[in-house]
């Protein structure tokens, strides 16, 4: 449903990440977190101007 | 504006403490705690402070039925929509519907997204980028998606004006960049919000060449016919209701009903009755329906019972008390059909309806009319 809204706003899905990690995946969150700011550094800034 | 302020331009020192107001109250019915009658008395008496912090100014539904029967004429929605600009300004807030998703995507439109929803317009039918005709859809793009899993077809209604006013010979400018038109916001208390989001229409309007605009939903047309010119002034468009357009063209032969047969009754939308005072329109429709009948509830037009949340905050179990007496009373008609025409009392009605076993459809006029016509074919 986000994504859909998302789409209707115009912003981009690439935006969006919905990862489950348990408390034990120190490393797997540190992973995701580290490619999903690397994804969002190529996006560059967000059309909206503010941190979304 | 302060209390005091807003007790002189509502003129609420009038007050006679005969209690209408709250013996009216759908809410003071399910929670005796609410009463519009003490609220008035505490501004009155200077308890402004406690009155401000105090959670229940956000459970008014700002229905309107109080001010219909108050015998001195105190406009209580009004009212209370300036006591909450004061609260919010002193950081009370409601407690926002679906976890104020629907809030959070009106500030989003404050700040310079650019929205791509109208897709399924251009599936629908003819539409235009400029013309003398605009069609303000609303929310129902975001409606659609987050009202789909109780089973409400939010687009199909947008969808069915675009056919009906391309029956017409109407092409209804359609834009990706219409904004909501602010009647939350200005309900929830956030002022500065609605005159942005207020702002950005019109601006949008005027550049559309538009002489005119044609709402289906209730909210938009009456904050454009009432809130729209008290705070920016001459408008330069007409704001016209679809349900006007229809009428006229079922008088005028341009438009046929073929197919209805069944009994229907007519829940009167508060923003659409007792504000914008259309009461007689969706009623006449409604009658023009070949084979089928029409009733009224037992509180109908000015006393109509509201549909139990308002400005999509504070929905709760009194909400949903106020919901199923509605339901019940409609059924109580005989009636087969519910028939709303407001995008929001269909989605209320229609989420409290599925907890209940109650054997009763709900419909927006606008289906109602497209399902009538297409009977033709």
């Amino acid at each position: 449903m986000t994504r859909e809204l998302l789409g209707l706003m115009g912003i981009d899905n690439d935006r969006l990440a919905l990862e489950w990690v348990s408390s034990a995946e120190g490393a797997r969150f540190a992973e995701i977190v580290t490619s999903f700011t690397n994804r969002i550094r190529k996006l560059g800034k967000s059309p909206l101007g503010v941190a979304a | 504006m302060n209390i005091d302020e807003a007790v002189k331009t509502y003129q609420t020192y009038y007050c006679l403490d005969c209690g209408v107001c709250t013996g009216s109250c759908p809410v003071s019915r399910v929670l005796p705690t609410f009463s519009p009658r003490i609220i008035v008395e505490k501004a009155l008496f200077e308890l402004g402070d406690e009155l401000l912090h105090d959670r229940e100014l956000w459970s008014c539904l700002t229905c309107g039925r109080c001010f219909e029967r108050c015998p001195t004429n105190i406009n209580f929605p009004e009212f209370m929509r300036s006591l909450r600009e004061e609260a919010a300004r002193l950081g009370t807030a409601p407690v926002l519907s679906h976890h104020g998703m629907l809030q959070t995507i009106m500030e989003l439109q404050t700040q310079g997204i650019q929205q791509k929803k109208t897709a399924w317009a251009r599936e629908a039918g003819r539409i235009a980028d400029k013309g003398d005709t605009f069609f303000f859809v609303g929310c129902m793009p975001y409606f659609d998606v987050i009202f789909r899993e109780i089973g409400v077809d939010s687009l199909s209604v947008s969808r069915n004006v675009i056919r009906i006013l391309n029956g017409a010979g109407i092409e209804p400018v359609v834009s990706d960049e219409e904004s909501c038109c602010g009647h939350d916001m200005l309900w929830n208390g956030r002022f500065d919000t609605f005159k942005t989001l207020a702002a950005r229409n019109v601006e949008l309007i005027r550049a559309s060449g538009a002489k005119r605009v044609v709402f289906n939903c209730p909210e938009g047309y009456y904050t454009f016919k009432h809130h729209y010119p008290q705070y920016l002034g001459n408008l330069g468009f007409e704001v016209v209701h679809f349900f006007d357009f229809v009428e006229t063209m079922l008088a005028d032969g341009a438009l046929k009903l073929n197919n209805g047969g069944s009994v229907y009754t007519y829940h009167d939308p508060c923003r659409l009755g007792r504000m914008a005072r259309i009461y007689d329109g969706p009623r006449n429709i409604l009658k023009r329906i070949p084979d089928g009948r029409f009733v009224e509830m037992e509180r109908n037009r000015e006393n109509a019972l509201c549909c139990g949340t308002s400005g999509w905050a504070n929905c709760s179990s009194c909400s949903k008390q106020i919901q199923a007496e509605r339901l019940k009373e409609a059924r109580a008609t005989g009636a087969q059909v519910l028939v709303t025409a407001c995008p929001k009392c269909r989605i209320h009605l229609s989420c409290a309806l599925g907890n209940m076993d109650l054997d009763i459809q709900i419909k927006d006029l606008t289906m109602l009319l497209a399902d009538a016509v297409q009977g033709a074919g």
